[in-house]
Protein backbone atom coordinates (compact mmCIF):
# COMPACT_ATOMS: atom_id res chain seq x y z
CA UNK A 1 0.00 0.00 0.00
CA UNK A 2 2.71 2.34 1.04
CA UNK A 3 4.66 1.96 -2.28
CA UNK A 4 1.09 2.17 -4.33
CA UNK A 5 0.98 5.13 -2.43
CA UNK A 6 4.19 6.60 -3.31
CA UNK A 7 3.62 5.50 -6.64
CA UNK A 8 0.64 7.29 -7.57
CA UNK A 9 1.75 10.49 -5.90
CA UNK A 10 4.64 10.51 -8.42
CA UNK A 11 1.90 10.36 -10.94
CA UNK A 12 -0.27 12.97 -9.93
CA UNK A 13 2.96 15.18 -9.38
CA UNK A 14 4.12 14.45 -13.14
CA UNK A 15 0.55 15.00 -14.38
CA UNK A 16 0.25 18.50 -12.97
CA UNK A 17 3.93 19.39 -13.79
CA UNK A 18 3.18 18.64 -17.51
CA UNK A 19 -0.20 20.15 -17.34
CA UNK A 20 1.95 23.43 -15.96
CA UNK A 21 3.93 23.15 -18.75
CA UNK A 22 1.71 22.23 -21.69
CA UNK A 23 0.05 25.77 -20.41
CA UNK A 24 3.42 27.53 -21.92
CA UNK A 25 3.15 26.29 -25.43
CA UNK A 26 1.01 28.80 -26.59
CA UNK A 27 3.76 31.75 -25.38
CA UNK A 28 6.00 29.18 -26.67
CA UNK A 29 4.61 28.88 -30.12
CA UNK A 30 4.16 33.12 -30.20
CA UNK A 31 8.05 33.93 -29.62
CA UNK A 32 8.73 31.07 -31.51
CA UNK A 33 6.47 32.54 -34.61
CA UNK A 34 7.73 35.59 -34.09
CA UNK A 35 11.11 34.76 -34.89
CA UNK A 36 10.38 33.11 -38.36
CA UNK A 37 10.88 34.18 -41.50
CA UNK A 38 7.80 35.69 -42.77
CA UNK A 39 7.10 33.58 -45.66
CA UNK A 40 8.31 29.97 -43.49
CA UNK A 41 5.46 30.04 -41.12
CA UNK A 42 3.08 27.93 -43.55
CA UNK A 43 5.95 25.70 -45.05
CA UNK A 44 5.18 22.02 -44.15
CA UNK A 45 6.79 20.06 -41.73
CA UNK A 46 6.01 22.94 -39.22
CA UNK A 47 9.65 23.95 -37.71
CA UNK A 48 9.45 24.08 -33.80
CA UNK A 49 12.06 26.58 -33.14
CA UNK A 50 13.75 28.83 -35.97
CA UNK A 51 16.69 27.93 -37.34
CA UNK A 52 18.23 31.38 -38.25
CA UNK A 53 16.11 34.12 -35.97
CA UNK A 54 14.55 36.66 -37.76
CA UNK A 55 14.37 40.11 -35.39
CA UNK A 56 13.64 42.05 -38.50
CA UNK A 57 9.81 41.03 -37.61
CA UNK A 58 10.07 42.94 -34.43
CA UNK A 59 11.88 46.05 -35.70
CA UNK A 60 8.69 45.89 -38.40
CA UNK A 61 6.27 45.83 -35.61
CA UNK A 62 7.83 49.08 -34.44
CA UNK A 63 8.26 50.99 -37.13
CA UNK A 64 5.51 49.98 -39.51
CA UNK A 65 2.41 50.60 -37.26
CA UNK A 66 1.90 53.25 -34.54
CA UNK A 67 2.77 50.40 -32.38
CA UNK A 68 5.27 52.57 -30.32
CA UNK A 69 2.28 54.88 -29.35
CA UNK A 70 0.11 52.45 -28.51
CA UNK A 71 2.47 51.07 -26.07
CA UNK A 72 2.90 54.56 -24.58
CA UNK A 73 -0.66 54.90 -24.48
CA UNK A 74 -1.15 51.09 -22.70
CA UNK A 75 1.11 52.90 -20.17
CA UNK A 76 -0.16 56.45 -19.78
CA UNK A 77 -3.70 54.58 -19.42
CA UNK A 78 -2.69 52.23 -16.79
CA UNK A 79 -0.52 53.89 -15.27
CA UNK A 80 -3.30 57.06 -15.05
CA UNK A 81 -6.18 54.68 -13.63
CA UNK A 82 -3.98 53.36 -11.21
CA UNK A 83 -3.26 56.87 -9.76
CA UNK A 84 -6.67 57.61 -9.63
CA UNK A 85 -8.47 54.08 -8.69
CA UNK A 86 -5.85 54.85 -5.66
CA UNK A 87 -6.70 58.37 -4.80
CA UNK A 88 -10.14 57.86 -4.80
CA UNK A 89 -10.43 54.73 -3.11
CA UNK A 90 -8.22 55.62 -0.36
CA UNK A 91 -9.79 58.38 0.70
CA UNK A 92 -13.24 56.85 0.55
CA UNK A 93 -12.09 53.73 2.06
CA UNK A 94 -10.36 56.38 4.57
CA UNK A 95 -13.93 58.49 5.47
CA UNK A 96 -15.87 55.33 5.85
CA UNK A 97 -13.22 53.68 8.65
CA UNK A 98 -12.58 56.34 10.22
CA UNK A 99 -15.50 58.78 10.10
CA UNK A 100 -19.44 58.79 11.34
CA UNK A 101 -21.69 60.38 9.81
CA UNK A 102 -25.64 60.55 9.10
CA UNK A 103 -26.34 57.97 6.33
CA UNK A 104 -22.80 56.41 6.53
CA UNK A 105 -24.50 52.45 5.72
CA UNK A 106 -26.76 53.21 3.40
CA UNK A 107 -23.59 54.97 1.41
CA UNK A 108 -21.47 51.76 1.58
CA UNK A 109 -24.45 50.06 0.74
CA UNK A 110 -25.42 52.27 -2.25
CA UNK A 111 -21.57 51.76 -3.33
CA UNK A 112 -21.39 47.97 -2.70
CA UNK A 113 -24.03 47.40 -4.58
CA UNK A 114 -22.49 48.96 -7.86
CA UNK A 115 -20.61 46.14 -7.83
CA UNK A 116 -23.94 44.09 -9.25
CA UNK A 117 -24.04 46.10 -12.41
CA UNK A 118 -22.27 45.16 -15.08
CA UNK A 119 -20.22 47.33 -17.19
CA UNK A 120 -22.00 46.80 -20.70
CA UNK A 121 -25.15 48.34 -18.53
CA UNK A 122 -23.22 51.87 -18.72
CA UNK A 123 -21.31 51.72 -21.66
CA UNK A 124 -23.67 53.37 -23.86
CA UNK A 125 -25.15 56.23 -22.08
CA UNK A 126 -21.43 56.80 -20.62
CA UNK A 127 -20.02 56.70 -24.48
CA UNK A 128 -23.31 59.21 -24.86
CA UNK A 129 -21.52 61.24 -21.71
CA UNK A 130 -18.27 60.85 -23.22
CA UNK A 131 -19.20 62.53 -26.84
CA UNK A 132 -21.20 65.21 -25.51
CA UNK A 133 -18.23 66.35 -23.01
CA UNK A 134 -16.29 66.04 -26.16
CA UNK A 135 -13.62 63.60 -24.62
CA UNK A 136 -13.92 61.05 -27.50
CA UNK A 137 -10.99 59.66 -28.37
CA UNK A 138 -9.06 62.05 -25.65
CA UNK A 139 -6.62 60.28 -22.49
CA UNK A 140 -9.95 62.08 -20.41
CA UNK A 141 -12.19 59.27 -21.54
CA UNK A 142 -9.87 56.35 -21.10
CA UNK A 143 -9.04 57.10 -17.47
CA UNK A 144 -11.81 59.60 -15.80
CA UNK A 145 -14.50 57.26 -15.65
CA UNK A 146 -12.55 54.81 -13.44
CA UNK A 147 -12.59 57.95 -10.95
CA UNK A 148 -15.24 55.81 -8.81
CA UNK A 149 -14.52 52.16 -7.84
CA UNK A 150 -16.57 50.44 -4.85
CA UNK A 151 -13.83 47.77 -4.77
CA UNK A 152 -11.03 49.42 -3.98
CA UNK A 153 -12.95 51.75 -1.03
CA UNK A 154 -14.29 48.41 -0.06
CA UNK A 155 -10.38 46.88 0.07
CA UNK A 156 -8.83 49.84 1.94
CA UNK A 157 -11.71 50.41 4.37
CA UNK A 158 -11.05 46.92 5.44
CA UNK A 159 -7.61 48.14 5.35
CA UNK A 160 -7.78 50.91 7.72
CA UNK A 161 -10.25 48.94 10.00
CA UNK A 162 -7.51 46.59 10.71
CA UNK A 163 -4.19 49.90 11.39
CA UNK A 164 -3.44 50.46 15.02
CA UNK A 165 -5.37 54.10 15.86
CA UNK A 166 -2.76 54.74 18.34
CA UNK A 167 -0.72 56.59 15.91
CA UNK A 168 -3.25 58.24 14.23
CA UNK A 169 -4.46 59.21 18.12
CA UNK A 170 -1.57 60.79 18.88
CA UNK A 171 -0.84 62.98 15.38
CA UNK A 172 -4.51 64.44 16.35
CA UNK A 173 -3.85 65.17 20.21
CA UNK A 174 -0.20 67.47 18.44
CA UNK A 175 -3.54 69.36 16.78
CA UNK A 176 -3.30 67.27 13.01
CA UNK A 177 -6.06 68.12 10.91
CA UNK A 178 -7.95 64.77 9.42
CA UNK A 179 -6.69 65.47 6.20
CA UNK A 180 -2.59 65.47 7.99
CA UNK A 181 -3.80 62.94 9.89
CA UNK A 182 -4.20 61.04 6.93
CA UNK A 183 -1.82 61.91 4.44
CA UNK A 184 1.08 61.83 7.20
CA UNK A 185 -0.12 58.99 9.18
CA UNK A 186 -2.79 56.18 7.86
CA UNK A 187 -1.84 56.52 4.08
CA UNK A 188 1.96 55.36 4.45
CA UNK A 189 0.86 52.52 6.63
CA UNK A 190 -1.48 51.25 3.70
CA UNK A 191 1.03 50.67 2.02
CA UNK A 192 1.04 46.90 1.60
CA UNK A 193 -2.75 47.83 1.11
CA UNK A 194 -1.79 50.07 -2.08
CA UNK A 195 0.21 47.51 -3.70
CA UNK A 196 -2.49 45.33 -3.94
CA UNK A 197 -4.93 47.26 -5.64
CA UNK A 198 -2.23 48.77 -7.49
CA UNK A 199 -0.66 45.54 -8.98
CA UNK A 200 -4.51 44.91 -9.80
CA UNK A 201 -5.60 48.26 -11.70
CA UNK A 202 -2.69 48.37 -13.47
CA UNK A 203 -3.20 44.85 -14.92
CA UNK A 204 -6.74 45.67 -15.36
CA UNK A 205 -5.75 48.77 -17.35
CA UNK A 206 -3.30 47.66 -19.42
CA UNK A 207 -5.38 44.53 -20.18
CA UNK A 208 -9.09 46.55 -20.82
CA UNK A 209 -10.43 46.61 -24.13
CA UNK A 210 -13.98 47.18 -24.49
CA UNK A 211 -14.34 50.31 -23.04
CA UNK A 212 -11.35 51.19 -24.82
CA UNK A 213 -12.64 50.31 -28.32
CA UNK A 214 -15.66 52.36 -28.04
CA UNK A 215 -14.31 55.50 -26.89
CA UNK A 216 -11.16 55.89 -29.42
CA UNK A 217 -11.30 56.08 -33.14
CA UNK A 218 -7.79 57.80 -34.65
CA UNK A 219 -4.98 55.43 -34.87
CA UNK A 220 -2.76 57.55 -32.40
CA UNK A 221 -5.09 57.42 -29.42
CA UNK A 222 -5.82 53.68 -29.68
CA UNK A 223 -4.43 50.94 -26.45
CA UNK A 224 -2.21 48.01 -27.65
CA UNK A 225 -5.10 45.96 -27.22
CA UNK A 226 -7.37 47.54 -29.32
CA UNK A 227 -4.67 48.77 -31.74
CA UNK A 228 -3.66 45.25 -32.14
CA UNK A 229 -7.47 44.02 -32.55
CA UNK A 230 -8.57 46.25 -34.94
CA UNK A 231 -5.45 46.54 -37.10
CA UNK A 232 -4.90 42.99 -37.06
CA UNK A 233 -6.68 42.90 -40.42
CA UNK A 234 -3.49 44.51 -41.70
CA UNK A 235 -1.16 41.66 -39.74
CA UNK A 236 -3.78 38.64 -41.11
CA UNK A 237 -0.86 37.34 -43.34
CA UNK A 238 1.95 38.80 -41.68
CA UNK A 239 1.80 36.16 -38.29
CA UNK A 240 5.18 36.80 -37.95
CA UNK A 241 5.03 40.49 -37.07
CA UNK A 242 1.80 39.60 -34.87
CA UNK A 243 3.43 37.79 -33.22
CA UNK A 244 6.04 39.87 -32.59
CA UNK A 245 4.02 42.51 -31.37
CA UNK A 246 2.03 40.25 -29.10
CA UNK A 247 5.47 38.88 -27.28
CA UNK A 248 6.33 42.68 -26.67
CA UNK A 249 2.45 43.20 -25.49
CA UNK A 250 2.74 40.49 -23.10
CA UNK A 251 5.57 41.31 -21.73
CA UNK A 252 4.72 44.23 -19.06
CA UNK A 253 1.32 42.28 -17.43
CA UNK A 254 3.85 39.27 -16.95
CA UNK A 255 6.42 41.20 -15.79
CA UNK A 256 4.22 43.43 -13.06
CA UNK A 257 2.81 40.07 -12.44
CA UNK A 258 5.89 38.45 -11.16
CA UNK A 259 7.52 40.81 -9.53
CA UNK A 260 3.96 41.88 -7.01
CA UNK A 261 2.75 37.92 -7.37
CA UNK A 262 1.84 38.58 -3.62
CA UNK A 263 0.28 41.31 -3.52
CA UNK A 264 -1.83 39.61 -6.37
CA UNK A 265 -2.64 36.49 -4.96
CA UNK A 266 -3.64 38.52 -1.81
CA UNK A 267 -5.96 40.62 -3.79
CA UNK A 268 -7.61 37.73 -5.45
CA UNK A 269 -8.15 36.03 -1.88
CA UNK A 270 -9.45 39.05 -0.51
CA UNK A 271 -11.86 40.08 -3.13
CA UNK A 272 -13.09 36.66 -4.13
CA UNK A 273 -14.04 35.15 -0.29
CA UNK A 274 -15.04 38.25 1.64
CA UNK A 275 -16.21 40.48 -1.67
CA UNK B 1 -9.82 56.21 18.94
CA UNK B 2 -12.20 59.02 18.86
CA UNK B 3 -14.00 58.98 15.19
CA UNK B 4 -14.83 62.26 13.45
CA UNK B 5 -18.58 62.93 13.92
CA UNK B 6 -19.11 64.69 10.58
CA UNK B 7 -19.57 64.07 7.06
CA UNK B 8 -15.83 63.45 5.41
CA UNK B 9 -17.28 65.70 2.77
CA UNK B 10 -13.06 66.07 0.93
CA UNK B 11 -12.39 62.51 1.57
CA UNK B 12 -15.43 61.49 -0.64
CA UNK B 13 -15.87 64.26 -3.26
CA UNK B 14 -13.57 62.08 -5.72
CA UNK B 15 -15.72 59.21 -5.06
CA UNK B 16 -19.57 60.75 -5.06
CA UNK B 17 -18.10 62.83 -8.06
CA UNK B 18 -17.60 59.29 -10.26
CA UNK B 19 -20.54 57.49 -8.39
CA UNK B 20 -23.24 60.16 -9.67
CA UNK B 21 -21.88 61.32 -13.01
CA UNK B 22 -19.78 57.22 -14.29
CA UNK B 23 -22.28 55.06 -12.08
CA UNK B 24 -25.39 56.24 -11.39
CA UNK B 25 -26.89 58.34 -13.76
CA UNK B 26 -25.21 55.79 -16.62
CA UNK B 27 -27.45 53.41 -15.06
CA UNK B 28 -30.81 55.52 -14.98
CA UNK B 29 -30.01 56.73 -18.41
CA UNK B 30 -29.41 53.07 -19.76
CA UNK B 31 -33.14 51.90 -18.27
CA UNK B 32 -34.53 54.68 -20.12
CA UNK B 33 -32.62 54.51 -23.24
CA UNK B 34 -34.08 50.44 -23.62
CA UNK B 35 -37.78 52.36 -24.17
CA UNK B 36 -36.88 54.65 -26.93
CA UNK B 37 -35.42 54.66 -30.32
CA UNK B 38 -32.65 56.31 -30.59
CA UNK B 39 -29.74 56.54 -33.20
CA UNK B 40 -26.93 57.69 -31.14
CA UNK B 41 -26.72 60.92 -33.69
CA UNK B 42 -29.36 63.58 -33.11
CA UNK B 43 -28.16 65.30 -29.29
CA UNK B 44 -29.76 63.04 -26.00
CA UNK B 45 -31.73 65.69 -24.37
CA UNK B 46 -35.33 65.62 -22.88
CA UNK B 47 -37.17 66.32 -25.92
CA UNK B 48 -35.22 63.15 -27.40
CA UNK B 49 -37.29 60.86 -24.28
CA UNK B 50 -40.60 62.25 -25.47
CA UNK B 51 -40.43 62.07 -28.87
CA UNK B 52 -38.48 58.62 -29.61
CA UNK B 53 -40.35 57.08 -26.83
CA UNK B 54 -41.02 53.56 -28.23
CA UNK B 55 -42.15 51.98 -24.88
CA UNK B 56 -41.72 48.32 -24.69
CA UNK B 57 -41.11 47.71 -28.33
CA UNK B 58 -37.61 47.02 -28.17
CA UNK B 59 -37.70 44.45 -25.46
CA UNK B 60 -40.98 43.39 -28.25
CA UNK B 61 -38.27 43.17 -30.91
CA UNK B 62 -36.36 40.82 -29.07
CA UNK B 63 -38.37 38.40 -29.25
CA UNK B 64 -38.75 38.27 -33.16
CA UNK B 65 -35.32 39.03 -33.80
CA UNK B 66 -33.42 35.70 -34.79
CA UNK B 67 -29.62 37.13 -34.67
CA UNK B 68 -30.83 37.92 -30.85
CA UNK B 69 -31.96 34.35 -30.67
CA UNK B 70 -28.69 32.74 -32.12
CA UNK B 71 -27.05 35.19 -29.35
CA UNK B 72 -28.57 34.10 -26.68
CA UNK B 73 -28.22 30.53 -27.25
CA UNK B 74 -24.98 30.57 -28.42
CA UNK B 75 -23.86 32.79 -24.58
CA UNK B 76 -25.68 30.30 -22.78
CA UNK B 77 -23.95 27.16 -24.65
CA UNK B 78 -21.02 28.85 -23.80
CA UNK B 79 -21.45 29.08 -20.37
CA UNK B 80 -23.05 25.72 -20.32
CA UNK B 81 -19.60 24.20 -21.53
CA UNK B 82 -17.10 26.32 -20.55
CA UNK B 83 -18.03 26.96 -16.95
CA UNK B 84 -18.03 23.30 -15.84
CA UNK B 85 -15.05 22.81 -17.72
CA UNK B 86 -13.08 25.39 -15.90
CA UNK B 87 -14.23 24.87 -12.51
CA UNK B 88 -13.93 21.12 -12.84
CA UNK B 89 -10.26 21.69 -14.56
CA UNK B 90 -9.69 24.18 -11.42
CA UNK B 91 -10.70 21.90 -8.32
CA UNK B 92 -8.60 19.01 -9.68
CA UNK B 93 -5.40 21.46 -10.01
CA UNK B 94 -6.23 23.82 -6.86
CA UNK B 95 -6.57 20.31 -4.93
CA UNK B 96 -3.63 19.19 -6.26
CA UNK B 97 -1.29 21.65 -5.91
CA UNK B 98 -2.29 22.46 -2.35
CA UNK B 99 0.29 19.94 -1.07
CA UNK B 100 3.53 20.76 -0.78
CA UNK B 101 5.53 19.39 -3.67
CA UNK B 102 8.74 20.45 -4.49
CA UNK B 103 8.67 23.73 -6.50
CA UNK B 104 4.82 24.04 -6.29
CA UNK B 105 4.95 27.92 -6.38
CA UNK B 106 6.25 27.34 -9.60
CA UNK B 107 4.14 25.45 -10.53
CA UNK B 108 1.39 27.26 -9.76
CA UNK B 109 2.72 30.49 -11.51
CA UNK B 110 2.63 28.17 -14.75
CA UNK B 111 -0.85 27.83 -14.44
CA UNK B 112 -1.60 31.91 -13.66
CA UNK B 113 0.53 33.47 -16.18
CA UNK B 114 -2.36 33.08 -19.00
CA UNK B 115 -4.46 34.71 -16.18
CA UNK B 116 -2.41 37.95 -15.96
CA UNK B 117 -2.60 37.95 -20.29
CA UNK B 118 -5.09 40.38 -22.18
CA UNK B 119 -7.87 38.96 -23.80
CA UNK B 120 -7.54 40.41 -27.32
CA UNK B 121 -3.44 38.78 -26.93
CA UNK B 122 -4.78 35.36 -25.67
CA UNK B 123 -7.48 35.60 -28.70
CA UNK B 124 -5.08 36.71 -31.34
CA UNK B 125 -3.11 34.20 -30.48
CA UNK B 126 -5.11 31.45 -30.25
CA UNK B 127 -6.35 31.99 -33.72
CA UNK B 128 -2.80 31.42 -34.71
CA UNK B 129 -2.57 27.81 -32.40
CA UNK B 130 -5.78 26.72 -33.76
CA UNK B 131 -4.36 27.39 -37.50
CA UNK B 132 -6.04 24.50 -39.20
CA UNK B 133 -2.95 23.55 -41.35
CA UNK B 134 0.03 24.85 -39.25
CA UNK B 135 -0.97 25.39 -35.22
CA UNK B 136 0.03 23.58 -32.93
CA UNK B 137 -3.10 21.61 -31.73
CA UNK B 138 -3.74 20.24 -35.24
CA UNK B 139 -0.34 19.09 -35.24
CA UNK B 140 -0.36 17.47 -32.00
CA UNK B 141 -4.23 15.76 -33.29
CA UNK B 142 -2.46 14.65 -36.63
CA UNK B 143 0.41 13.43 -34.78
CA UNK B 144 -1.94 11.24 -32.64
CA UNK B 145 -4.69 10.17 -35.86
CA UNK B 146 -0.83 8.82 -37.34
CA UNK B 147 0.09 6.70 -34.38
CA UNK B 148 -3.86 5.49 -34.03
CA UNK B 149 -3.18 4.56 -38.03
CA UNK B 150 -0.43 2.86 -37.07
CA UNK B 151 -1.61 0.53 -34.36
CA UNK B 152 -4.79 -0.31 -36.63
CA UNK B 153 -2.32 -1.34 -39.34
CA UNK B 154 -0.69 -3.29 -37.13
CA UNK B 155 -3.74 -5.27 -35.77
CA UNK B 156 -4.52 -5.53 -39.78
CA UNK B 157 -7.47 -3.27 -39.24
CA UNK B 158 -8.82 -0.81 -41.34
CA UNK B 159 -8.86 2.67 -39.12
CA UNK B 160 -12.34 4.27 -39.06
CA UNK B 161 -13.03 6.91 -41.10
CA UNK B 162 -12.50 9.54 -37.84
CA UNK B 163 -8.89 8.15 -37.94
CA UNK B 164 -8.11 9.36 -41.38
CA UNK B 165 -9.54 12.20 -40.75
CA UNK B 166 -7.50 13.22 -37.82
CA UNK B 167 -4.49 11.87 -39.36
CA UNK B 168 -4.94 13.89 -42.57
CA UNK B 169 -6.58 17.28 -41.04
CA UNK B 170 -8.45 17.37 -38.14
CA UNK B 171 -10.99 20.17 -36.81
CA UNK B 172 -10.97 23.39 -38.57
CA UNK B 173 -11.95 24.74 -35.72
CA UNK B 174 -12.47 28.83 -35.99
CA UNK B 175 -13.60 28.50 -39.94
CA UNK B 176 -16.13 25.88 -39.04
CA UNK B 177 -19.31 26.89 -37.82
CA UNK B 178 -19.47 23.38 -36.12
CA UNK B 179 -15.73 23.29 -34.58
CA UNK B 180 -15.59 27.39 -33.89
CA UNK B 181 -17.04 28.18 -30.40
CA UNK B 182 -15.67 25.23 -28.99
CA UNK B 183 -12.21 26.80 -30.07
CA UNK B 184 -13.40 29.68 -28.38
CA UNK B 185 -13.84 27.76 -25.79
CA UNK B 186 -10.24 25.91 -25.49
CA UNK B 187 -8.91 29.60 -25.30
CA UNK B 188 -11.05 30.69 -22.68
CA UNK B 189 -10.36 27.76 -20.40
CA UNK B 190 -6.49 28.24 -21.25
CA UNK B 191 -6.90 31.95 -20.34
CA UNK B 192 -9.11 31.57 -17.13
CA UNK B 193 -8.29 28.11 -14.91
CA UNK B 194 -5.08 29.34 -12.98
CA UNK B 195 -7.81 32.15 -11.51
CA UNK B 196 -10.34 29.99 -10.73
CA UNK B 197 -7.87 27.83 -9.32
CA UNK B 198 -6.32 30.25 -7.24
CA UNK B 199 -9.67 31.34 -5.93
CA UNK B 200 -9.84 27.11 -4.70
CA UNK B 201 -6.64 27.48 -3.23
CA UNK B 202 -7.32 30.11 -1.09
CA UNK B 203 -10.80 28.47 0.31
CA UNK B 204 -8.29 25.23 0.76
CA UNK B 205 -5.91 26.83 3.07
CA UNK B 206 -9.53 28.02 5.07
CA UNK B 207 -10.37 24.59 5.63
CA UNK B 208 -9.10 24.18 9.56
CA UNK B 209 -6.37 20.78 9.48
CA UNK B 210 -8.25 18.96 12.35
CA UNK B 211 -11.23 18.24 10.80
CA UNK B 212 -9.31 16.07 8.69
CA UNK B 213 -6.87 14.63 10.98
CA UNK B 214 -10.11 13.86 13.10
CA UNK B 215 -11.49 12.00 9.90
CA UNK B 216 -8.32 10.27 8.94
CA UNK B 217 -8.31 9.17 13.10
CA UNK B 218 -12.05 7.63 12.19
CA UNK B 219 -10.27 5.45 9.44
CA UNK B 220 -11.63 8.04 6.42
CA UNK B 221 -9.65 6.95 3.20
CA UNK B 222 -8.59 9.72 1.00
CA UNK B 223 -11.73 9.42 -1.02
CA UNK B 224 -14.14 10.19 1.94
CA UNK B 225 -11.85 12.43 3.27
CA UNK B 226 -12.42 14.38 -0.17
CA UNK B 227 -16.46 13.77 -0.30
CA UNK B 228 -17.24 13.87 3.35
CA UNK B 229 -15.45 16.75 4.94
CA UNK B 230 -12.94 18.74 2.06
CA UNK B 231 -16.03 19.18 -0.45
CA UNK B 232 -18.80 20.23 1.83
CA UNK B 233 -16.93 22.71 3.94
CA UNK B 234 -15.29 23.73 0.31
CA UNK B 235 -18.95 24.56 -0.86
CA UNK B 236 -19.12 28.31 -0.29
CA UNK B 237 -15.68 28.42 -2.18
CA UNK B 238 -17.03 26.29 -5.16
CA UNK B 239 -20.16 28.56 -5.01
CA UNK B 240 -19.00 31.66 -5.21
CA UNK B 241 -15.95 30.41 -7.33
CA UNK B 242 -18.97 29.10 -10.26
CA UNK B 243 -21.54 32.40 -9.85
CA UNK B 244 -18.14 34.80 -10.56
CA UNK B 245 -16.87 32.50 -13.50
CA UNK B 246 -20.95 32.07 -15.26
CA UNK B 247 -21.19 36.20 -14.55
CA UNK B 248 -18.02 36.12 -16.79
CA UNK B 249 -19.13 33.95 -19.09
CA UNK B 250 -22.15 35.53 -19.79
CA UNK B 251 -20.51 39.22 -20.61
CA UNK B 252 -17.47 37.03 -23.16
CA UNK B 253 -16.69 39.66 -25.58
CA UNK B 254 -13.09 40.31 -26.10
CA UNK B 255 -12.15 36.08 -26.90
CA UNK B 256 -14.93 36.50 -29.46
CA UNK B 257 -14.28 39.55 -30.99
CA UNK B 258 -10.63 38.82 -31.73
CA UNK B 259 -10.89 35.51 -32.99
CA UNK B 260 -13.77 34.80 -34.98
CA UNK B 261 -15.68 38.54 -34.54
CA UNK B 262 -18.59 36.19 -34.83
CA UNK B 263 -18.75 34.27 -37.63
CA UNK B 264 -18.83 31.86 -39.12
CA UNK B 265 -22.27 31.73 -40.23
CA UNK B 266 -23.01 33.55 -36.23
CA UNK B 267 -21.85 30.38 -35.01
CA UNK B 268 -20.21 32.55 -32.45
CA UNK B 269 -22.20 35.48 -32.06
CA UNK B 270 -22.84 36.36 -28.48
CA UNK B 271 -24.91 38.90 -26.52
CA UNK B 272 -22.34 41.32 -25.95
CA UNK B 273 -20.99 41.03 -29.11
CA UNK B 274 -24.12 41.67 -30.70
CA UNK B 275 -24.90 44.40 -27.88
CA UNK B 276 -21.89 46.26 -29.33
CA UNK B 277 -22.31 45.88 -33.32
CA UNK B 278 -25.68 47.26 -32.48
CA UNK B 279 -24.69 50.51 -30.62
CA UNK B 280 -21.30 51.18 -31.71
CA UNK B 281 -20.22 48.70 -34.70
CA UNK B 282 -22.96 48.56 -37.71
CA UNK B 283 -24.27 51.82 -38.72
CA UNK B 284 -27.34 53.11 -38.62
CA UNK B 285 -26.67 52.70 -34.24
CA UNK B 286 -29.11 51.34 -32.65
CA UNK B 287 -28.30 52.61 -28.75
CA UNK B 288 -32.15 51.95 -27.15
CA UNK B 289 -32.19 48.55 -28.69
CA UNK B 290 -28.89 47.60 -27.56
CA UNK B 291 -29.44 49.12 -24.01
CA UNK B 292 -32.80 46.80 -24.07
CA UNK B 293 -30.43 43.81 -24.79
CA UNK B 294 -27.99 44.98 -21.79
CA UNK B 295 -31.06 45.04 -19.41
CA UNK B 296 -32.09 41.20 -20.89
CA UNK B 297 -28.55 40.19 -20.10
CA UNK B 298 -28.37 42.23 -16.47
CA UNK B 299 -32.11 40.33 -15.56
CA UNK B 300 -29.94 37.06 -16.59
CA UNK B 301 -27.57 37.32 -14.39
CA UNK B 302 -29.74 39.11 -11.50
CA UNK B 303 -31.86 35.59 -11.68
CA UNK B 304 -28.35 33.50 -11.59
CA UNK B 305 -27.23 35.24 -8.49
CA UNK B 306 -30.46 35.03 -6.96
CA UNK B 307 -30.61 31.52 -7.83
CA UNK B 308 -27.11 30.18 -6.69
CA UNK B 309 -28.01 32.36 -3.27
CA UNK B 310 -31.29 30.93 -2.64
CA UNK B 311 -29.43 27.53 -3.58
CA UNK B 312 -26.90 28.27 -1.37
CA UNK B 313 -28.88 28.22 1.78
CA UNK B 314 -29.87 24.55 0.37
CA UNK B 315 -26.68 23.34 -0.05
CA UNK B 316 -23.74 25.00 1.83
CA UNK B 317 -22.34 23.73 4.77
CA UNK B 318 -20.72 27.04 6.99
CA UNK B 319 -18.29 26.37 9.31
CA UNK B 320 -19.76 26.28 12.48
Amino acid sequence: MRLLGKVWDSLVYLVLLAGGVSMLVPFFWMVSTSLKAPGAVFDLPVEVWPKELHWENYQRVLTSVPFSRWYLNSLLVALGLTLLNLTSGAMGGYAFARFRFRGQGALFLLFLATLMIPVHVLIIPLFILMRNLGWVDTYYALILPGLFDAFAIFLMRQHFLHLPRELEEAAIMDGATPWQVYWRVALPLAAPALATLGTFTFLAGWNSFLWPLIVTNSLEMRPLTVGLAVFQGQFSTEWTVLMAGLTLGTIPPILVFLLAQRYFIQGLTLGSLKG
Amino acid sequence: MRAYYRFPFLFLLPSLVGFLAFNLGPILTSLLLSFVAYDGLRPLGLATFRESWVGLENYRRLLEDPVFHKAFVNTFFYVAVAVPLEIGLALLLALGLNRPWPGVRFIRTLYLLPTVTSVVAVGLLWRWILNPTVGPVNLFLRWVGERMEGVYGLLGLTPPSWVAWLAREGPGWLSDPAWAMWGVILASVWAGVGLRMLIFLAGLQNINREYLEAASLDGANNLQRFFYVVLPLLSPTVFLNTLLAMIGGFQVFGLVYTMTGGGPLDSTNVLMLYLYRKAFGVFPFEMGYASAIAWVLFLILFALTYLQWTLRKRWVVEEA
